[in-house]
């Protein structure tokens, strides 16, 4: 390249990149350039990821066009053939069009954008009354389409990161637990409140079956509420490490026919099949582990009902791994990450009591033992549980 | 004639105990378990209140606002179970008339309704019409549709925004600042070309010549218009 060639090339790429908008950045980009590439409007299509369809994003009109307003040509079929057929488009006025008339002689560019690799839009530029585009002219335009897609990125990116940094904080907004806590102990109180205070009002009366209902509502979501009290602070303890574990060695296989035993007293009609096979002894708190089986035992009963249960026991290695199927809906692929984490319940849940809770509980009881626990689901066929425990290294 | 109450819930205890609570007041009662069936369930009969709670899967309490908002006046009162000063001011911002925070008694429930049906200024069934018609363009609100003739059209988000301006202003000529700042924002306020090629987007997809516009019309040097039905 020769200086005179290199020195304009800076000149032209100051002026772009101390623009800190992207349409101020286009601005200078197309006017700088104006004197090797001229036109008189020029316009950027861009397909929204979202909906199907271009959508005008950026336009502006620098020569002839300029008092033309909303019936100048802007290249839309143009900028539709570009994209549907993935190539640079070069249309001339139409063979009807009136010669004498500059502004229906239009000479139309158009070259696809593609941003960060992908074909997203058309960049148009329009002549009125020519001249034609020459090789150079298209050469110059191409690398202004380049150049356009890239700052269009760049404005994609900073919109993604400002998007990013606003849910973020939402998150950790969300995260604290005090605000978390209020919200989930005020929806069964809002019921319990709600539910009284109509009956205790003056101004009309209630049957007595809708008494019986109000009053059996306000019954379950006490209940609902004390249990969601005692989980939290159960979790809280989990969490801020309070709880003392009294470990011991403990045979997992008794501890899992107990639970069973314990569990069938109250669903007498419950079909459990156990294969265990001799387990080495883990290190671990009885009392602790019980309320894992328990809460895996009662999530099946509650999300699974009148499904089998298969409960087995394999010894792997120097660990245990215990796993717990039912043979129920099973749990969409989309809210598996989430199953564990504090509060979540799967939406769509809403006919099932729970306070979100339990298997947050159980994660932190199993990693308090060096253990895992994770969860494997086939839609319409059933979920499986799966824990392991290391085994007790003193035997 | 006896008020009728939109209730928007997905918690079925929550509908029970407002429906039972309305009913007692005389209140004829409508219900829907989350915003986009609201907007359905709207237009089938006219709503003098609706109730609406803010957390809903598909489009929650404050989707459905703004998308009434879109066309009607309806009083909306927003129900929201945190108490947290920002899920309020952004309900009312949005255009809800009053809200409720979750736990509630049934008297202060009834009060506030009480409170927003009187002052509401408009009868059920003004500002309400769920369906726009300019010659052969059809516009449904509540469902964002629109469609020329028998045909459905195909807007951008963008478009759409722009054709509710003009639908919402039938016969009132819209200057190019105005349509900038209310479809593209504030910072758009100047950029008359993306203003003149939208329009023209929109009267190749809505008019049958383009060239001779109906629907939208320039008015040289003023603005643009929807010029008023020829009935």
């Amino acid at each position: 390249m020769d200086k005179e060639t290199l020195s304009e090339l800076h000149r032209i790429f100051q002026e772009v990149q101390s623009k800190s908008d992207w349409k101020s950045a286009l601005d200078a980009l197309f006017i700088s350039m104006r004197g090797s590439f001229v036109f008189d409007n020029v316009a950027v299509y861009l397909s929204d990821r979202q909906t199907p369809g271009l959508d005008v994003v950026y336009a502006r009109a620098i020569g002839r066009g300029k008092t033309a307003e909303a019936d100048a040509a802007w290249g839309e079929s143009v900028a539709n053939d570009v994209i549907s057929n993935e190539h640079m488009v070069i249309h001339g006025p139409d063979k009807g069009s009136n010669r004498n008339d500059r502004m229906s002689q239009t000479y139309v560019l158009g070259i696809p954008l593609y941003v960060g690799e992908k074909l997203r839009g058309a960049l148009l530029f329009v002549r009125f009354g020519g001249p034609e585009y020459s090789d150079i002219h298209i050469h110059v335009a191409s690398l202004q389409a380049i150049w356009a897609a890239a700052l269009i990125e760049r404005k994609e990116l900073q919109e993604a990161r400002a998007e990013l940094d606003s849910v973020q904080r939402q998150m950790r907004l969300q995260d604290d637990f005090v605000s978390t806590i209020s919200h989930e102990l005020r929806t069964p109180l809002g019921f319990i409140k709600g539910y009284s205070t109509s009956l205790l009002r003056q101004d009309t009366q209630w049957d007595e079956a809708t008494q019986r209902e109000f009053l059996s509502i306000i019954d379950e979501e006490t209940d609902r509420l004390a249990k969601l009290i005692e989980d939290m602070l159960e979790s809280a303890r989990l969490q801020s490490k309070t709880i003392q574990f009294k470990f011991s060695p403990i045979r997992l296989d008794a501890l899992v026919r107990d639970v069973a035993a314990r569990v069938r007293t109250h669903h007498p009609n419950l079909v459990i099949e156990m294969k265990m096979d001799v387990l080495p002894p883990v290190l671990g708190d009885g009392v602790r582990l019980s309320q894992v089986l328990e809460n895996l035992f009662s999530n099946a009963i509650k999300y699974a009902p009148g499904s089998k249960l298969i409960i087995s026991g394999k010894h792997l290695a120097n660990k245990v791994r215990l796993t717990f199927s039912d043979e129920g809906e099973g749990i969409p692929e989309e809210f598996i990450p989430f199953l564990f984490e504090r509060f979540y319940r799967v939406p769509g849940e809403r006919t099932v009591t729970g306070t979100g809770l339990g298997l947050y509980i159980c994660k932190q009881i199993v990693m308090a033992h060096h253990g895992n626990i994770w969860v494997e689901s086939v839609l319409d066929r059933g979920t499986t549980f799966l824990i392991e425990l290391p085994a007790d290294p003193t035997l | 004639m006896a008020k009728r109450i939109l209730i928007v819930d997905d918690e079925p205890r929550y509908l029970r105990l407002l429906e039972a609570n309305l009913r007692t007041e005389g209140y004829e009662v409508v219900t829907a378990q989350d915003g986009m069936q609201a907007l359905d369930v709207f237009s089938s009969n006219p709503i003098d209140l609706v109730l609406m709670d803010v957390m809903m899967p598909r489009l929650d309490g404050f989707g459905a606002t703004q998308r009434l908002r879109e066309f009607t006046n309806v009083p909306i009162v927003i129900l929201t179970a945190r108490g947290e000063e920002q899920d309020r001011v952004r309900g009312l911002d949005l255009g809800a008339d009053d809200y409720l925070i979750k736990p509630f008694s049934a008297t202060e429930l009834l009060a506030r309704v009480r409170a927003v049906l009187r002052r509401a200024h408009s009868p059920a069934d003004a500002g309400q019409v769920r369906f726009f018609t300019h010659d052969d363009l059809k516009i449904d609100f509540a469902r964002a549709e629109v469609w020329r003739g028998e045909e459905p059209v195909s807007l951008s988000a963008t478009e759409y925004r722009l054709l509710l301006q003009f639908a919402h202003n039938v016969g009132k000529i819209l200057t190019s600042e105005d349509l900038l700042t209310s479809v593209w924002g504030v910072e758009y306020k100047n950029d008359k070309e993306i203003l003149w090629v939208s329009i023209a987007r929109l009267r190749q997809k809505l008019e049958k010549d383009a060239h001779t516009p109906r629907h939208i019309v320039t008015r040289s040097g003023l603005g643009y218009l929807m010029p008023p039905n020829e009935t």
